[in-house]
């Protein structure tokens, strides 16, 4: 079909049931524009993401704004937990039947280009659907691979130290931009000293925290196609950590294990937890003490390693209708009373206009703000590195075979040697 | 119980009829047969065989969902056979299956045996007994296994009295295996239910005979009621053995979705469903499950070979 | 037993059947505390605040909460507690008709009809169950995507429609066995055909292993997981296992008390449904398990 046949069809079908009408005429495959129209030109388009409750009810707002303004697209839901999303999508994207738009992460990019699952939606922006202006911080750059645009970001988020506010207080030891891990560990040495609980509550097997330290380094976690450290490096990371483990800076595995599906910092097992900064409000809501962001420890004494990471928008590749799904990204991104439903949950909103549009009212929001704010400002961010496909499999590896470091039931030699051996086996998927 | 001997082949009364028409007959026969069947048989064309048969292709292919599958002989099966957490996942399962179905099914026949005496509110405990296993493998018996065998819990404290202490299980890579097990014994209805059937069964005149013998409670366990319910136990052993090798859901819950931690409750459908579903290496996840098959099937072949020591058939029931 | 026992005999055995009860009902009981100890743990949790949940050690809540069961009458991310319900209650109860009706057919054909290669195809039916049904999930996913089929209910019936699971066919057999030949001889002497005898004659007797077999399928569709998981996309199609994974949040704060308390609300369907056909499950079993 031609581009730029916004001419409502309704030469086609008048079905009753319009919204069953959508069903697969004159369907392309291709990203060259075009809509299928049905009868009345009114087109359903299925949204997936993953979330809990109040992210759902907040997008569920946005859905209700959307269609009030784009009468002709009719948006149907679809959510479930993070797991089971990735699991539904990969069965749902290999029988050609994903969403049509849909949350995506850094991790997954690769994976699903490679397999043909993305539309690269810089057809879509050609042809004016979808504006990829005024994205803050460069987060743009996060949804291309390969020269195409194959997700937007909504959000901006990057990885954080949070810490047990009372427990810092207590032990007198306080967080410092440009920290080194030097400070950072003799810090939790002194809280593992006055109050009797451990530091950290298992950083080593947490992949996203090596990338930063790597890229302290020089190095990345990442490259295009390949791991970007060497089993040395790695042996020397999970031997450090697994000391640390010992001699009780690390909390006990076992018990970080048992206070699951809670972390083991509300828990009171420990005083810091690594994690990206927008996931900190589950802390408030489980533990007893206060918490906030402390900033990622260094090497040099200076540079973090941090990058910008995101939640992004993607298309299926395969969809009826591009052009309205870019309509739907563009209003998701753009439109400032989306922003505003949305806030921060989905980390710090991504274009100029939601960002502006929002004004973070309660403490936890505000320090996230603060805390990118701050990490902009140091001037540290980084570009963030590729995630080759795999890298989904990879983080979920390295995470389980760190655990068993941890637990002392794999020596951290023996450890890398597994995991860049699952990585092989993954990079070929 | 009812014991039928079977019906001659023909029925007396009409041996008169016409060899033509015994033959249409046997045809009609044929015939209802097969329309009765029929449900079945489309079931098993349509969702059992020929899934099974893609299954066994794929088990030869590398198949991402993604890309048309690719012949790679018996690739999987070695790289299998020298994964070590392929190999974890066997030791865990057969542990699982060795501890947990004996046990599981000790506890059945006890309380089989307790609830076989008539007695008032039986319903009413037949019930109760049952209730574990009616709340299956949801994410409350997760939380409440996991509560249970923590630290200082319930579990804790009692081993502790008995001079045990390993803390608690769940976050220990030794012992959270056998959690998962009194997981699987507490839910032991469905087995109860079948002793009970078997027990009921058991001809009261055997029991008196043998008091009359002056066979104490014990003897009159093992010389009447064990053979009686041989054919029974029989059953449950199979039954309980198979679905033991296919335990999910339990562990899944239990291990908090991970199946750890350190690949301790790693059970074998646990792996496959991480390498099928999560990784989508469909060949190498169907290898897995046609070793299962076979290895499940040939636990069933000892399982029938053994019967014809222990398990004692009536004669009329054939 | 014998008429000519003298009275203070009578008496004594009386007195020592009464002691024995008392110490059935003290073990029956001691058990059952073991037994019921986790249920328990989880009608207490219920009513703790959600924080407490998690690796709670308390058995009881020490100041009880209803919000979690309150919570619940709001829903959970717009949808209804009660559109859950009704799914699964949609479920159960097709997989219980789909499974009465198409086991019970199978097996009378096993059970009463002498028919060329029954004895083969019931050695498949036996085989099917040694089958681990992931071996058969991604292909009958990409069956029923071809159809067009997913996020409907009927790849999670279909299969109990067709006699897929092969132990209540099994059980209905080896019941149907059971019964007197001499019935259906009767029946086929005055003329009627096979399925007036299956309607009329095999089926109504069948009754304690139909009720069996539904009772098991109540509960299994009732709790399945996986089937629902793969299948359904619209969260207004969840059933209860579904939604109750809903209250769960990786990214923020997971609601573990109206999930508990919900879980629980999902037990009472089930627990009734069992206590009301629960006193046919002894007789339904009762021919299965004898023969080989």
């Amino acid at each position: 079909m031609q581009q730029g046949g916004n001419v409502e069809r309704r030469t086609i079908l008048k079905a009753a049931g319009a919204s069953l009408a959508v069903a697969g005429i004159g369907a392309t495959a291709t990203a060259c524009g075009g809509d299928s129209g049905s009868g009345d030109g009114t087109v359903e388009l299925r949204y997936a993401w993953w979330g809990g409750e109040p992210r759902t009810i907040a997008i569920k707002k946005t859905i209700a704004l959307f269609e009030k303004k784009f009468p002709k697209i009719k948006i149907k839901p679809e959510f479930t937990d993070y797991e089971a999303f990735w699991e539904k999508f990969q069965t749902q994207a290999s029988g050609g039947n994903p969403p049509d738009v849909f949350q995506n992460a850094v991790g997954f990019l690769r994976k699903y280009d490679k397999r043909g699952v993305l539309l690269d939606l810089k057809a879509q922006a050609d042809a004016g659907n979808l504006s990829l202006d005024n994205f803050r911080n460069g987060v743009l750059a996060n949804g291309q691979v390969d020269g195409k645009q194959i997700a937007v970001p909504v959000g901006a988020n990057t990885m954080a130290l949070v810490i047990d506010l009372k427990a810092f207080e207590k032990a007198g030891v306080e967080a410092q931009f440009g920290w080194t891990w030097d400070e950072y560990f003799a810090a939790l040495q002194t809280i593992q000293d006055k109050l009797k609980i451990a530091g950290d509550t298992g950083y080593f097997s947490i992949m996203y925290l090596y990338d930063l330290y790597l890229r302290q380094n020089g190095k990345a976690f990442f490259t295009d196609s390949d791991l970007g450290f060497t089993e040395d490096d790695l042996t020397q990371w999970w031997e450090d950590g697994y000391k640390r483990v010992k001699s009780g800076l690390v909390a006990d595995p076992k018990k970080v294990e048992q206070a699951k599906p809670k972390s083991a910092l509300s828990a009171g097992l420990a005083a810091s937890e690594f994690t990206w900064d927008n996931f900190s409000i589950r802390y408030e809501g489980e533990g007893e003490s206060d918490y906030g962001l402390a900033p990622i420890p260094t090497t040099d004494g200076k540079d973090t390693g941090q990058y910008l990471g995101s939640l992004m928008l993607s298309a299926f590749s395969g969809t009826k209708h591009p052009k309205e799904v870019a309509q739907f990204i563009d209003f998701m991104v753009h439109d400032p009373e989306v922003g505003e439903i949305m806030g921060y949950d989905r980390g710090i909103l991504a274009t100029t206009e939601q960002y502006d549009a929002f004004k973070p009212a309660d403490a936890n929001n505000k320090g996230v703000a603060a805390y990118e704010d701050e990490v902009a400002k140091a001037g540290v961010l980084g570009k963030i590195t590729p995630h080759p496909s795999g890298a989904d499999v990879i983080e979920a590896a390295f995470l389980r075979i760190g655990g068993e470091v941890a637990q002392g039931k794999t020596k951290p030699a023996d450890a890398a040697k597994a995991l860049f051996s699952e990585a092989k086996a993954a990079f070929a998927g | 119980m009812t014991l039928v001997k079977e019906a001659p082949a023909r029925p007396a009364g009409k041996r008169s009829a016409a060899p033509a028409a015994g033959r249409r007959g046997r045809r009609r026969e044929n015939l209802a047969g097969y329309l009765f069947m029929s449900p079945w048989i489309a079931g098993f064309l349509l969702l059992t065989a020929g899934p099974m048969i893609a299954s066994l292709y794929y088990a030869f292919t590398s198949y991402n969902l993604f890309t048309p599958p690719r012949w790679i002989g018996l690739d999987n099966f070695t790289t299998m056979f020298q994964d070590p957490r392929w190999q974890k996942s066997v030791e865990v399962t057969l542990k699982y299956v060795v501890v947990a179905t004996p046990l599981k099914l000790l506890l059945a026949l006890g309380v089989a045996l307790l609830l076989a005496q008539r007695r008032r509110g039986q319903g009413l405990y037949r019930a109760a007994f049952y209730m574990p296993s009616l709340i299956g493998a949801s994410v409350s018996v997760g939380f409440v296994w996991r509560a249970l065998f923590s630290d200082d819990a319930v579990v804790d404290r009692t081993q502790k009295i008995f001079g045990l202490d390993v803390g608690g299980w769940i976050g220990n890579p030794d012992y959270v295996i056998y959690a998962l097990v009194a997981l699987s014994i507490w839910q032991f209805g469905a087995p109860m239910v079948i002793f009970l059937a078997g027990l009921k069964q058991v001809p009261q005149e055997l029991y008196e005979a043998a008091e009359m013998d002056g066979a104490g409670p014990l003897r009159r366990f093992w010389n009447v009621t064990l053979p009686m319910i041989s054919p029974v136990l029989f059953f449950n052993v199979l039954l309980e053995s198979i679905h033991a090798f296919q335990v999910f859901g339990s562990a899944y819950v239990v291990s908090d979705t991970r199946c750890g931690p350190a690949d301790a409750t790693l059970v074998y459908t646990c792996y496959l469903y991480q390498k099928g579903f999560k990784e989508a290496q469909m060949g190498f996840a169907s290898a897995m499950a046609w070793t299962l098959v076979i290895a499940v099937a040939l636990v069933t072949a000892v399982l029938f070979w053994s019967q014809k020591k222990w398990v004692h058939y009536e004669e009329a029931a054939k | 037993m014998t008429s000519a026992t003298t009275s203070p005999a009578l008496s004594a055995a009386k007195g020592r059947r009464r002691h024995g009860s008392i110490v059935w009902h003290v073990g029956a009981l001691a058990v059952l505390a073991v037994v019921l100890y986790p249920v328990i743990w989880v009608i207490g949790a219920s009513f703790k605040p959600s924080k407490d949940i998690i690796a709670s050690l308390d058995l009881l809540p020490t100041a009880p909460v209803w919000e979690n069961f309150s919570g619940l009458a709001d829903g959970i991310s717009g949808i209804s507690i009660g559109s859950f319900f009704w799914n699964s209650l949609m479920y159960a109860v097709l997989a219980v008709i789909g499974v009465v009706l198409s086991s019970s057919l199978t097996a009378y054909a096993f059970a009463k009809i002498r028919f060329a290669g029954r004895n083969l195809l019931f050695t498949l039916m036996i085989g099917t169950l040694l089958l681990p049904y992931h071996v058969l999930l991604i292909p009958q996913y990409v069956l029923f995507r071809n159809l067009e089929l997913t996020d409907t209910l009927v790849p999670l019936v279909a299969g109990k429609f067709l006699a897929t699971e092969a132990f209540f066919v099994f059980l209905m057999v080896q019941f149907m066995r059971g019964l007197p030949r001499e019935l259906d001889e009767a029946a086929k002497l005055d003329g009627c055909g096979h399925l007036r005898t299956y309607w009329s004659i095999v089926l109504p007797l069948s009754r304690p292993a139909i009720i069996t077999s539904a009772i098991f399928t109540f509960i299994n569709a009732w709790n399945d997981f996986m089937g629902p998981l793969i299948y359904l996309n619209t969260p207004e199609k969840y059933t209860v296992s579904l939604g109750l994974m809903m209250f769960r949040d990786q990214e923020g704060v997971s609601n573990y008390g109206s999930m508990i308390a919900m879980s629980l609300v999902a037990l009472v369907p089930v627990v009734a449904f069992f206590m009301a056909f629960q006193r046919y499950l002894i007789d339904g079993m009762a021919t299965s398990g004898l023969k080989g």
